[in-house]
């Protein structure tokens, strides 16, 4: 096989998931059955690197030092939720329920896979949640175990800056029923119910 | 095909594998160390998601046919612990030490009985330290490493109020004997072969020589999950 064509194979399976039979397949779809789509592909990520940087206010990549959701005047900018990653971002703009702020950690505490507090530059976190305009940090990590230890980093890291701290709820998902529920998200909502009188 | 039905495990981490799956490292009553592979445990909407998690014992059903075994079927089997806060992080510093030391496939229900009592305690939210100190003596000592608390090296009883040096693989010696190692009090031995811990300065020392002990161990590989405790370094 040619170089060429090798590296492009190696390169491919950069991407998660894809292993030595995706990225052939890739390789020779893009090479044969469409040319101006892997020039556009090739375009497109040496631009991202040339132009995207992260956005100094919440950490999610943008072409500008400030992204246009933080700039965004008609946000409530003394609320700030952060979150794992910039797909958490959009599911919660899905909700149209959110009008504040957000923090992107870019990943979550895990310990056991080499990743501590370091790695997700917590301390650009604190410089962030010292803002004075600030009054209440969401925290909305995953409802995993790593998660849960995110969170709890979190709050013992900012609980000087007197600030209200929330976590977001967790429990049944809407619309379910109990039968069908299953029995981990069960226990976690029997435990951790609330009071409604 | 040997299949394993029904058999208690605690899950210690999870890796991806493939686009939909998870390798999961576990503990298991009578196996020790187990990896299984979850085949579509990534899927959304995977019914196993929500069991493979830590610090809760499942009842796990898989085929043995490899040294990778696959997972078949989970159910969860006991009460809720919901471990929080520093519980939380303290359970991630345990489960990273066995993922670190603990061979795979050999180990006693007695340790697995013990980590079970160690969570349930961990989720009463009391007395940290002590637990992880009882966890890391407990630990080496399933490794065989023995942490000779009651006798210094040359069987001699240990005198509460006398300085010893206590270095790894030795045990304590007296400073006209060896100065290597670690430089402790009497009673802070005694007190650790008691397990009590209600002393500050047995908390403050025993740290001290099982850090040290936990160092030589771990062939000072760094443990990750120490830096998830910022108010007080344990």
């Amino acid at each position: 096989m040619s170089k060429v064509l090798n590296d492009l194979i190696e390169s491919l399976k950069c991407l998660p998931g894809v292993g030595p039979k995706s990225a052939t397949r890739m390789a020779y779809y893009l090479l044969q059955r469409d040319p101006d789509g892997a020039k556009n592909l090739a375009n497109s990520i040496l631009n991202s690197f040339k132009h995207l940087g992260k956005c100094k206010s919440c950490n999610n990549f943008c072409e500008t030092a400030v992204c246009d959701l933080c700039s965004d005047n008609g946000r409530d900018n003394s609320v700030l939720c952060v979150i794992e990653m910039p797909t958490d971002l959009l599911m919660f703009e899905q909700t149209h329920s959110y009008n504040g702020l957000y923090y992107i950690l870019m990943g979550r505490l895990s310990p056991l896979d080499g990743i501590g507090p370091k790695e997700l530059a917590m301390n650009s976190l604190y410089e962030r949640c010292k803002d004075e305009n600030i009054k209440e940090v969401i925290i909305a990590t995953n409802f995993t175990k790593e998660g849960d230890a995110t969170s709890t980093f979190i709050t013992e890291l900012i609980k000087d800056l007197d600030k209200k701290i929330s976590r977001i709820a967790r429990g049944m998902p809407s619309g379910s029923e109990i039968e069908y529920t299953d029995t981990g998200t069960l226990a976690q909502a029997i435990s951790e119910r609330k009071n409604i009188n | 095909m040997k299949r394993v039905e029904d058999h208690n495990i605690y899950i210690l981490h999870t890796y991806p594998f493939k686009e939909t799956s998870l390798i999961v490292e576990a503990l298991s009553e009578n196996f020790g160390r187990i990896s299984l592979l979850a085949k579509g445990a990534r899927r959304p909407r995977s019914l196993l998601r929500g069991y493979l998690q830590p610090f809760q014992m499942i009842q796990a059903t898989w085929s043995n046919v490899s040294d990778l075994k696959t997972l078949y079927n989970v159910e969860w089997n006991s009460k809720y612990l919901g471990l929080k806060n520093q519980a939380l992080i303290c359970g991630f510093y345990m489960n990273e030490l066995i993922m670190k030391l603990l061979p795979k496939d050999e180990s006693s229900n007695v340790f697995f009985n013990f980590y079970h009592q160690q969570l349930e305690e961990l989720s009463l939210n009391v007395g940290y330290e002590s637990l992880l100190r009882l966890f890391e003596l407990k630990l080496l000592e399933e490794l065989g490493y023995k942490v000779n608390l009651d006798e210094d090296e040359n069987g001699n009883p240990i005198n509460p109020k006398k300085f010893y040096y206590y270095e790894a693989e030795y045990g304590a010696s007296l400073p006209d004997v060896s100065t290597n190692g670690v430089k402790i009090i009497g009673q802070t031995l005694i007190d650790m072969h008691n397990n009590d811990y209600s002393h500050l300065n047995t908390l403050k020392q025993s740290k001290l020589l099982m850090r040290y002990l936990m160092r030589f161990y771990t062939g000072h590989d760094l443990v990750k999950s120490k830096e998830l405790f910022l108010t007080n370094d344990r």
